[in-house]
């Protein structure tokens, strides 16, 4: 009764987590979209190869890259006079991607199709941390934060999406705003505070505006705040980490990008076209991921369904080897009770009665084995739910896309439906031998001892 | 007086039992009055149970008619025969066969459950009857607590619940001892005489007979020979043998020295 129990509460907790995650990727889905066709006109450059705008920070950079690179003088990046010590391997060593001069790429404003250009500085807050592997030692920067400064103009702010637009409390940043930051969600846990409080970020204070959701896996932990606020905070004046380039027409994306790239052999410069790609590719592996995990739903309701006619099955015996012996036992009575007047029906309906009786106490039994032992049960039970694959146990798969864990719980109409298949199964188990009771003929049941 | 309340035409019974066809009764023909106490007696084997059985509707004859109050129950189906059981006879067995987890006064009400009987008129008879057998005060003993002879008592309380016309008793006194024995034949006796109770009993044990208006003898299936009863409870003790008196309490017959 027990794994009667568990396996359907199994099933439905298997079912939900793996709805859960199918509910997360395809809201990641659709969220990309989004962005795809927010952001058809924007080019993201940047000083490494890789996908700045996105928030890979690649942190390949060195500075002998660079060293040939015509329009790019070292000087100006890295040990430059305006450049702060501490950026390079200090405490925003790993986490600011290669910080470039903004003055340098002024010329790309006069790029023919430019309509605008956004530059960006995006800090890393956080931990060093140590990691060892293949002998040799790493040091990485756990984030806890990140920081990313817009310039708040309003001729940007109004006209190009480069705010957050997914504002769950509060306001949106606005142009000329300063001294107030744009947390989100995951922020304001880590910062204890929401619209309205000040908080302190890198020794100084700033008022919380507006809480902005997430609008993909990128922007998650980023607090945004005017670039000018970011350069000063970070002793950054005149730096950025990355440019969006807006082009004035979808149809002109990539002129414009190889145009950068040509002035700027040092940028990395991917457009929208590209990005599209990239969101692409995700979407297909989120797909895919959707796809597995449905497949789980399938593949688990199967197993369950086999273990629950199992179950069944075995049950439905029990009781009617239980209530066989009962009717063997209890001959004499039988024949005793018909010898007094019983009619056969009677005596019929009392075997089927202790039958179900009997069932339905174990089912009370079983229920409460069960909301006890279920998650164990259905766990070793069932397959577990991991859509990205490899073994992870049910539960635990959750994590896997940050969907609520969904728990095992014996809900009171799974209970019921116990009931009702206890009484089922006790009813059908000693059917026959209620039947077989109520045709001994008297005579032969009193010879029997 | 010769008003029957049983009677039996040309009844036959057989079984296979393995190979051999064992013919239990042939051509018994018999007739109880009402009020009568009748007494089976024979050998093992000799068909006493199957006859009991046949009379008492547990059991259905190979051929002739078994008519109870004039309704011929060898022919009823199952459907009817429970009815005649329930409400014409009384069975009371040589194991008593009380249900261990009833006590003596639900024992004794549930052939009245099956008619439908009040929960409070039920109650009321079963505490009538069991003062009638001799057991007020011990209504809510479960059997395992009563002695051999209570058990049986409560039995026969619980064959008399429906009123039957007919009580059948298969050795009723072939589990007891002989002080039990003594007291179960005195209360069938006065049942008989103080209720007029008609009562069959199967039994061995002449002492048992001796109390009956009439003996059957049976062998091989067929009644052998048919001897009136000294009916004690009547007539004087005397020894069904030589005619001697006897007394209720003695095992052997005083002048023939024949077991009573």
């Amino acid at each position: 009764m027990a794994i009667m129990i568990s396996i359907p509460a199994g099933t439905s907790a298997n079912q939900a987590s793996t709805q859960n995650l199918s509910q997360n990727l395809s809201n990641t889905i659709t969220q990309t979209e989004a962005s795809i066709n927010q952001t058809l006109t924007e080019i993201d450059c940047s000083l490494s190869s890789g996908f700045a705008g996105f928030g890979f920070s690649p942190g390949n950079f060195t500075p002998g890259q660079f060293g040939g690179g015509g329009n790019f003088n070292p000087g100006q990046f890295g040990g430059g006079a305006n450049v702060p010590g501490e950026f390079g391997a200090g405490a925003f060593g790993g986490g600011i991607t290669s910080s470039m001069n903004e003055s340098l790429y002024s010329d790309i404003s006069s790029i023919e199709g430019v309509a605008a250009i956004a530059p960006t500085l995006q800090v890393s807050e956080g931990q060093n941390v140590t990691v060892e592997r293949f002998g040799r030692t790493f040091t990485r920067l756990v984030p806890d934060y990140v920081i990313e400064g817009i310039p708040l103009t309003s001729s940007l702010v109004d006209n190009y999406p480069i705010l957050p637009t997914n504002i769950t409390d509060g306001r949106n940043l606005q142009a000329g705003d300063s001294g107030v930051v744009l947390l989100s969600e995951n922020n304001t846990g880590f910062f204890g505070a929401g619209v309205g409080d000040k908080i302190d970020v890198l020794g100084q204070t700033f008022e919380v505006i507006g809480v902005h959701g997430s609008s993909g896996v990128s922007d998650r932990t980023t607090l945004y705040m005017n670039l000018s606020d970011v350069q000063a905070l970070t002793n950054n004046t005149g730096y950025i980490t990355s440019l969006k380039v807006f082009a004035s027409s979808s149809s002109v994306v990539t002129e414009v990008a190889n145009a950068i790239s040509s002035l700027h052999t040092e940028l990395a410069v991917t457009t929208a076209q590209q990005r599209l790609e990239q969101l692409q590719a995700m979407q297909t592996s989120y797909n895919t991921a959707l796809q597995n995990a449905e497949s789980t739903i399938s593949q688990t309701q199967t197993t369950a369904f086999e273990e629950i006619v199992v179950a069944v099955a075995a049950t439905s015996l029990i009781v009617l080897f239980v209530m066989l012996y009962t009717v063997r036992e209890r001959t004499k009575e039988i024949g005793t009770l018909k010898a007094i007047g019983f009619s056969n029906w009677t005596v019929m309906s009392q075997f089927m009665l202790e039958g179900v009786l009997l069932s339905l106490i174990a089912g009370v039994v079983g229920i409460a084995i069960a909301s006890v032992a279920a998650p164990t049960l259905s766990s070793l039970l069932l397959p577990s739910v991991n859509p990205f694959g490899g073994s992870v146990r049910l539960g635990a798969n959750a994590g896997a896309s940050n969907s609520s864990a969904a728990t095992i719980a014996i809900n009171p109409q799974l209970m019921l439906l116990a009931f009702g298949a206890a009484a089922l199964l006790g009813a059908l188990g000693s059917l026959y031998p209620a039947w077989r009771a109520s045709r001994t003929r008297p005579a032969e049941a009193m010879r029997y001892e | 007086m010769s008003e029957a309340v049983l009677k039996t035409e040309k009844l036959s019974k057989s079984y296979t039992l393995g190979k051999c066809n064992v013919q239990a009764l042939s051509g018994v023909n018999l007739q109880v009055n009402k009020g009568e106490f009748v007494a089976i007696m024979g050998p093992s084997g000799s068909g006493k149970t199957t006859l009991l059985n046949v009379l008492g509707c547990l059991d259905k004859p190979t051929s002739g008619r078994v008519l109870i109050d004039e309704v011929d129950v060898a022919k009823l189906p199952e459907a009817e025969l429970y009815k005649i059981r329930r409400n014409k006879i009384g069975f009371v067995f040589q194991t008593f066969n009380l249900l261990p987890y009833l006590n003596a006064r639900e024992n004794v009400e549930l052939p009245m459950e099956c008619v439908g009987k009040s929960k409070s008129e039920r109650r009321r008879r079963a505490s009538k009857l069991l003062e009638m057998v001799g057991l007020s005060g011990r209504e809510e003993h479960r059997p395992q607590r009563l002695s051999a002879g209570e058990q049986q008592r409560v039995a026969i309380a619980r064959a008399l619940a429906n009123n039957p016309a007919i009580l059948l008793a298969d050795e009723p006194t072939g589990n007891l001892d002989t002080k039990n024995k003594q007291e179960l034949v005195k209360l069938l006796a006065s049942l008989n005489l103080n209720q007029g109770t008609t009562i069959i009993v199967v039994t061995h044990d002449g002492q048992v007979a001796a109390h009956t208006e009439r003996m059957l003898f049976l062998k091989d299936g067929k009644i052998l020979k048919e001897k009136q009863g000294l009916h004690l409870a009547k007539k004087k003790l005397m020894c069904p043998y030589c005619g001697s008196r006897t007394q209720l309490g003695d095992a052997i017959c005083p002048s023939c020295k024949k077991k009573l």
